[in-house]
């Protein structure tokens, strides 16, 4: 199976070591991680850590990471993961960290169809999750674009600088009609 | 090393699961109501759940209570209250309450506010979530909500039931928050 993918406008792929000063890059930049939310990294020591972290992961078959370039201009824009694998009710949940001038319409519709084609004809997941923090409202917007369902919300998911962090639970099942209309409209809603 | 505190309410009394609980617990995991029971509940997996009872205890994953009522006389099990998942550094966990039909909604309730005191007094945890199917037993609905648990969330085909079958899950959360402090004037 080949986990390296590819749009029209961009590689999606495994990072390789020259990718740290990427991954840094985008990594520190607090508007980046802010709705994750995590705190933007301050040494491109974290980034080598983080590199790790994503290949045993991947290894461990918990998640995957890919980075995604730029095909033009050879610039790492985002990364997007799949995390908690749960193959026994075969779901993941879906993680964007992308540069604001990026986070448009037209770019996640073309990067998450590929994604998302991926996690459901050959993963053969059933179910995607987006957990989404409230002042994410652009990603909350795209997330409703795309078909994707309310689920509800998860209280005090956890803790972050002191704050209790609740996540609005967003999903996309491969039987859902905006789904099948992706599939038989070759991408997701670009406008 | 005791790893499983018993917790008293009013009629009953949460205890660690025993030995002696096998044919309760096979009971309790034929009736089909919760998911992971099943009509296939066997003696070999009864035993493997009291084992387990104390490892996640002892290792603060999780926690398994036998339910004991006076019931004609006698006390016996009619119920487990289960903690999965258990965080403790997020102050959470996942509860589970395996019920027979001889154990009232108010001894269901009694149990679950007392295991939640005493959860908060001795771990600090503070978010109690249960996951129900809603094909289920909706006397559990009724327990939770009494208790003080209201629906955050219904994960769409959240847990597989088949190979190409799936269900969805009612998450019910209670968040405990501090009493303000008193003015004292």
């Amino acid at each position: 199976m080949n986990w390296n993918l590819e749009t029209e406008h961009y590689y999606v792929r495994f990072a390789h070591e020259e990718d740290i000063p990427n991954i840094y890059g985008l990594l520190s930049t607090k508007g980046v991680v802010k709705h994750v939310p995590k705190n933007p990294m301050v040494v491109e020591a974290q980034a080598m850590d983080e590199a790790r972290r994503m290949v045993m992961q991947f290894e461990a078959k918990e998640a995957a990471f890919w980075l995604v370039e730029e095909k033009v201009s050879g610039k790492v824009i985002a990364r997007l993961s799949l995390q908690k694998f749960n193959w026994m009710n075969a779901s993941a949940q879906l993680q964007v960290e992308i540069f604001s001038e990026h986070n448009t319409q037209a770019i996640l519709a073309e990067l998450l169809y590929t994604v998302a084609t991926l996690a459901f004809e050959d993963l053969s997941l059933h179910r995607l999750e987006w957990f989404l923090i409230d002042s994410n409202k652009r990603s909350v917007e795209l997330a409703q674009a795309f078909g994707f369902n309310h689920d509800g919300q998860l209280m005090s998911y956890f803790e972050f600088e002191g704050e209790w962090i609740d996540y609005q639970v967003y999903s996309l099942l491969n039987t859902d009609e905006s789904w099948q209309n992706a599939i038989k409209n070759q991408g997701l809603p670009k406008t | 090393m005791k790893f499983v505190a018993n917790v008293d309410f009013s009629g009953g009394q949460l205890r660690p699961l025993a030995k002696s609980d096998v044919d309760s617990i096979i009971k309790l995991y034929q009736k089909q109501t919760l998911a992971g029971q099943s009509e296939a509940a066997s003696k070999e997996h009864a035993e493997r759940m009291i084992e387990l009872s104390v490892q996640m205890a002892a290792t603060q994953r999780g926690l398994m209570w036998a339910i004991e009522v006076e019931h004609g006389g006698e006390k016996i099990m009619l119920g487990m209250l289960s903690l999965y998942d258990w965080q403790p550094t997020s102050l959470k966990t996942l509860m589970r309450l395996d019920a027979l039909p001889e154990l009232t909604s108010e001894n269901q309730i009694g149990a679950l506010k007392s295991a939640i005191e005493f959860l908060a007094a001795k771990y600090h945890l503070r978010n109690f979530s249960f996951h129900c199917i809603p094909e289920g037993d909706e006397k559990i609905i009724s327990v939770l909500e009494q208790t003080g648990f209201k629906q955050q969330a219904r994960l769409r085909d959240f847990r597989r039931t088949s190979q190409t079958e799936f269900s969805d899950i009612l998450v019910y959360n209670q968040i405990l928050v501090p009493e303000p402090v008193g003015d004292a004037s």
